[in-house]
């Protein structure tokens, strides 16, 4: 296992760590920023598989997961992916039963590994630790995949028949609900829900409306998504990460309150969030505020991009009352509301009704 | 969490000119949902039913605490069964889709304090009142909300665009769903209006806040707002859920008809 592990593009995703890799469908796009989170921060088998199984499985109908330890390679597959492994002793097709919950495999000595999502591409291209979005993940010599292997291909290596010569193909997911992972070609073109001139219900009447309109049936359109209607950046300033795997600062609040940002943090009497990802709910801190001083939704705390990157930086969010910063060693100062700030350890944020927030290192 | 009173009503009606609702909605309370589907009979309207059952399958087995996780795994097992459904359709008659838009409004314990998680997918609408005006809270997925956000067309302009039906995010898309997720202090709504565009699209905000803020009951203020889409010309199925925070009930009432029904049973049915 001393080649570099490989993939094929597709849709599925790759969380790459040093140890463990973990293949996930495009739907799971929650669990792999979380799962992303723990393998970046060097976690080990137990603790990812934890994590993914958190959710619970009846929301996970297809993965596989790939952990190398020091002389053996673990393996789980559940749903459709299938795996072919090569050890001194044999190839081994691994794939899920239909019915049960997953095949798992404890092999030492693997020469390589090949995980098949979806498709039978070639895997050609590097996997360093990260996320990719993948079809077919190769783990130490290259696999045949019906071209011939490169020539860095170290002679002693089996050749691996493919899944479909070594045993029957693994059965279809039949009764799962979950075409999860869709080869849907002209990604950006607009779904037609049936033709306007095949109208499925058709009414046979006259419509009692009789201006132009455009919204009976089979006239609704999905067009594609456009990213940056998501989340209308702020002009001059750079799109934050929405959430970051090590918190960047520690904030205590005077009311006793410790809060990590290690996402968006939003303070004030009765605040509220809006438009955000599951993924990246923003932690939200309610303070009392007797005189009316603070604003309902009154700063924004967030972890730093671009030149900010590893720092928390703040934002008045337009309060009545406004925020000032104290930083050490300059003078305090009114923050502009809209404008963010970036915060050094030390600093100290007062809301007004005696509610300050004091910026400490994570 | 469980002393918080909710009153609700609910709305649908096939609208003048179609043949099929493919609207649905679920009062689940905590949950509360309303889809609009799109495709066409068997289409949209199994495409929307089926986000209905899958939110009602979730109140089932709810748990406040986890809400935002809850809702999300409900959108995720709504997806996946309407993609299921449509490549199911597509091996008969290729190039067809069916989809859904959707609202959730679902109470969540947040660190203890009850607040409102609103979600949604599509042009369907979540409004509020708070301090006696009417707020749209969602914010469209559709191509007439990105013209209006881009500053290239005015609100007014938006509502005679030949695009305004068309949906940049839906249930069903092959490219996998992103629902918008909000969360409000409880006291900050004092009703919500779960709607389809079939309301919003044919009469104005202006004559939506009149009816929440004249009619106290909301079964009453639901069916108003349904009717008066229709009278407007009911060109698409229209539906809303209305939903007071009637208040906090007191934990004491709670206790004392607890104890009451505990010494009941204990005495065996002979108070």
């Amino acid at each position: 296992m001393s080649a570099e592990p490989r993939f094929a593009a597709g849709d599925w995703y790759a969380v790459a760590g040093d140890r463990v890799t973990v293949l996930l469908p495009g739907s799971q796009r929650d669990r792999v920023a979380h799962l992303w989170d723990l393998t970046d921060s060097g976690a080990d088998v137990d603790t990812v598989l934890d994590a993914l199984l958190a959710g619970g499985l009846s929301s996970l109908d297809h993965f596989a997961l790939v952990a190398h330890g020091d002389d053996a390679t673990r393996l789980i597959v559940r749903g459709a992916p299938t795996a072919t492994v090569s050890s001194p002793s044999g190839d081994d097709l691994v794939s899920a039963t239909p019915g049960t919950a997953w095949a798992e495999r404890l092999v030492t000595g693997v020469t390589s590994l090949r995980v098949t999502l979806t498709g039978d591409g070639e895997a050609d291209r590097v996997l360093t630790p990260g996320l990719a979005r993948v079809s077919v993940v190769e783990f130490g010599a290259p696999a045949p995949t019906g071209t011939p292997a490169p020539a860095a291909a170290p002679a002693t290596v089996a050749v691996e028949p493919e899944p479909v010569a070594h045993e029957p193909e693994p059965e279809p997911p039949v009764a799962e609900p979950e075409p999860v992972v869709e080869p849907e070609p002209a990604a950006a073109a607009p779904l037609h829900f049936g033709e306007p001139d095949d109208d499925p219900t058709p009414t046979g009447e006259t419509p009692v409306v009789q201006d132009e309109w455009y919204d009976r049936d089979g006239q609704t359109q999905v067009g594609g998504p456009v990213p940056d209607f998501d989340r209308p950046p702020v002009p001059g300033q750079e799109v934050a990460p929405e959430v970051v795997s090590h918190p960047v600062a520690s904030l205590i609040f005077s009311t006793g309150d410790v809060v990590a940002v290690d996402r968006t943090v939003l303070v004030g009497r009765a605040p509220e969030a809006r438009r955000f990802a599951s993924h990246d709910q923003p932690h939200v801190v309610t303070v009392a505020s007797p005189q009316q001083e603070i604003s309902s939704t009154h700063l924004e705390i967030r972890p730093g991009a671009g030149a900010d990157h590893g720092s928390a930086i703040a934002t008045d969010l337009g309060s009545t009352n406004g925020t000032v910063l104290a930083q050490p060693g300059l003078e305090p100062e009114e923050l502009t509301p809209g404008i963010a700030v970036s915060l050094i350890p030390g600093a100290v944020l007062d809301l007004g009704d005696g509610v300050t927030i004091q910026v400490t290192n994570a | 969490m469980k002393n918080v009173d909710l009153h609700h009503g609910a709305a649908t009606d096939v609208g003048l000119v179609r043949k099929v609702n493919e609207d649905s909605y679920l009062v689940a309370p905590p949950i509360f949902v309303v889809a609009d589907g799109m495709g066409g009979h068997s289409g949209g309207d199994v495409a929307s039913q089926m986000v209905v059952e899958e939110f009602q399958r979730l109140s089932e087995v709810y748990d406040p605490a986890r809400g935002a996780e809850h809702v999300a795994g409900a959108f995720a097992r709504a997806q996946a069964r309407i993609v299921d459904f449509g490549d199911a359709h597509r091996t008969l008659q290729p190039g067809w889709h069916a989809g859904t838009t959707a609202v959730v409004a679902a109470l969540v314990d947040d660190n203890g304090a009850a607040k409102w998680l609103l979600a949604n997918l599509g042009d369907s609408r979540i409004y509020r009142i708070t301090e006696g005006r009417l707020e749209q809270i969602s914010v469209d997925h559709s191509v007439v909300q990105e013209l209006i956000d881009a500053g290239r067309i005015t609100a007014q302009e938006a509502a005679v665009h030949p695009e305004r039906h068309v949906i940049t995010r839906a249930l069903g898309s092959p490219e996998g769903i992103e629902p918008d997720f909000f969360l409000l202090p409880l006291g900050s709504v004092e009703r919500l209006l779960l709607c389809s565009d079939g309301v919003t699209g044919m009469i104005e905000d202006e004559e939506i806040e009149d009816i929440l803020e004249t009619i106290a009951d909301p079964r009453d203020a639901a069916d108003r707002l349904v009717r008066a889409a229709v009278a407007a010309g009911g060109r698409d199925n229209a539906t809303a859920v209305v939903v007071d925070v009637v208040g906090l009930v007191k934990d004491a009432t709670y206790d004392s008809q607890r104890q009451l029904q505990s010494l009941e049973s204990k005495l065996g049915g002979r108070l």
